[in-house]
């Protein structure tokens, strides 16, 4: 199992415990396949939901407190956002380091749309995983990064449901829906 | 059947979770607002934004439960006040159509909802407008609900009908476009019989415009809500004008929001 490391150790703003956020990260890790340490680092000043891969080897992860919120009670941990948030990060990771996305562009020069595209493949893949899910709200970003039509619906599901894409093929779906 | 029936004893089922006043003022990051965060600085809600249809998200429910409230509270309004002797029965038959209104716009929003991939109850509940229904006088009542909080909604919904076409998403600019006509009609009704009631009144005026001041500052965190090209929300002057509101009184709103945005942590 993964060693998790969570910064800071105690929170001031939110109602937030360290020890069960690394045990929510390790279990996504150990569902994933990982087994080397992971450092996490929390803003809990900031209730926004942005998180990003800082480094890839060794991982280390940054996050929003707000990414880990149980929405429906503000200030408090959301096990099951983290395990989205989480899930999404680790997965991307995954796909770098296959070989399958070598072509694709570092985090911060992918445009919205690639970021939704990709998302949409990772988080249908933590579905069937019984990690994350919420397919209905991915649906919704990808509609606004690609258009409100029947061909992203398609292009979307395709993304959704494959389960082994590389990035040719996810910039090919994107580009030809917004193109269409 | 009891009149003024209390905030915390509103019917909600297992989904929803009400989050107080005071733990929504009382967070160390901000209060939430217009689907972010009074704490940040934030940008004018486009879907261009990162996190522009996640935020479109909370702010559409955070307005779903927004329109319980108005129906609870426009239903109260026919309800708490003696005939003739407090209101006269136009002013119960405006609140018996808001009521209609308000259930309509709460089936749009749940559809939205379903549409923009939302589960009701997903975002906490606060319940600032029924509060704002529960006040003893039907004048502050108005005040405070249609002309504070619906004239907020004007301002929402107007910006969401803008995010919806910038989008291409014609299932949210047409929802918004048509409780949109709605909510003016309940500010106008709101202008209009505040003016009605206190036509020789105007100890009772002031302290209207007082209430409806001190709801509208609640809304206002870092002004959120302003006239400035990259305002979160965008405040709409046409529709004001419509719904009764003096060049005055819009005036006013705008500095209110300038003052707090001046105010504003960078």
């Amino acid at each position: 199992m993964s060693e998790i490391s969570v910064t800071p150790k105690s929170f001031e703003m939110v109602f937030y415990d360290s020890a069960v956020i690394g045990e929510v990260v390790g279990e996504v890790a150990e569902r994933l396949g990982f087994s080397e340490p992971i450092v996490l680092e929390i803003d809990e000043a900031s209730p926004l939901g942005r998180s990003k891969i800082t480094a890839y080897d060794p991982v280390e992860l940054w996050v929003d407190g707000g990414a880990l919120e149980n929405t429906q009670r503000p200030r408090h941990f959301g096990k099951q956002r983290t395990r989205d948030t989480i899930g999404r990060l680790l997965i991307r990771i995954l796909d770098r380091r296959s070989g399958r996305f070598d072509d694709a562009p570092a985090d911060d020069e992918l445009s919205l749309s690639q970021f939704a595209a990709w998302d949409a493949h990772c988080v249908g893949r933590l579905e069937r995983l019984g990690i994350g899910g919420q397919r209905k709200r991915r649906l919704y970003q990808f509609r606004n990064r690609h258009g409100f039509t029947d061909v992203a619906d398609e292009a979307f599901d395709l993304l959704w449901d494959s389960s082994e894409l590389n990035w040719p093929e996810i910039e090919r779906i994107s580009s030809e829906c917004r193109a269409g | 059947m009891r009149k003024i029936f209390p905030a915390e004893e509103l019917a909600r089922d297992a989904r929803f979770i009400r989050q107080t006043n005071e733990q929504r003022l009382g967070d160390p990051r901000g209060a939430r607002v217009a689907g972010g965060s009074s704490g940040d600085r934030l940008a004018k809600l486009t879907p261009e934004l990162a996190n522009g249809p996640d935020r479109a998200r909370a702010l559409m429910h955070g307005i779903f439960v927004g329109e319980i409230q108005a129906l609870e509270g426009a239903g109260r309004t026919c309800w708490d006040f003696e005939l003739d002797e407090e209101v006269p029965l136009a002013l119960k038959l405006d609140m018996a159509r808001q009521c209609w209104d308000e259930a309509r716009h709460c089936e749009i929003s749940v559809s939205l909802a379903e549409h923009m991939g939302t589960e009701l109850g997903e975002f906490a509940e606060n319940g600032l407008l029924y509060e704002a229904a529960c006040n003893p006088d039907p004048v502050l009542r108005l005040t405070g609900v249609n002309r504070a909080l619906e004239g907020l909604a004007i301002d929402v919904f107007n910006t969401m009908k803008e995010f919806g076409n910038l989008a291409g998403d014609p299932v949210l600019e047409f929802c918004e476009d048509w409780m949109l006509a709605d909510e003016v009609t309940h500010v106008k009704m709101g202008s209009d019989w505040l003016r009605r009631l206190t036509a020789n009144d105007k100890e009772r005026l002031d302290k209207a415009l007082e209430f409806q001041k001190i709801v509208d500052r609640l809304f206002s965190f870092n002004g959120f809500r302003g006239e400035d090209d990259d305002s979160p929300i965008q405040l709409t002057r046409r529709f004001r004008e419509l719904a009764g509101f003096s060049d005055d009184e819009i005036d006013e709103i705008a500095d209110m929001s300038r003052e707090a945005r001046v105010e504003a942590p960078s």
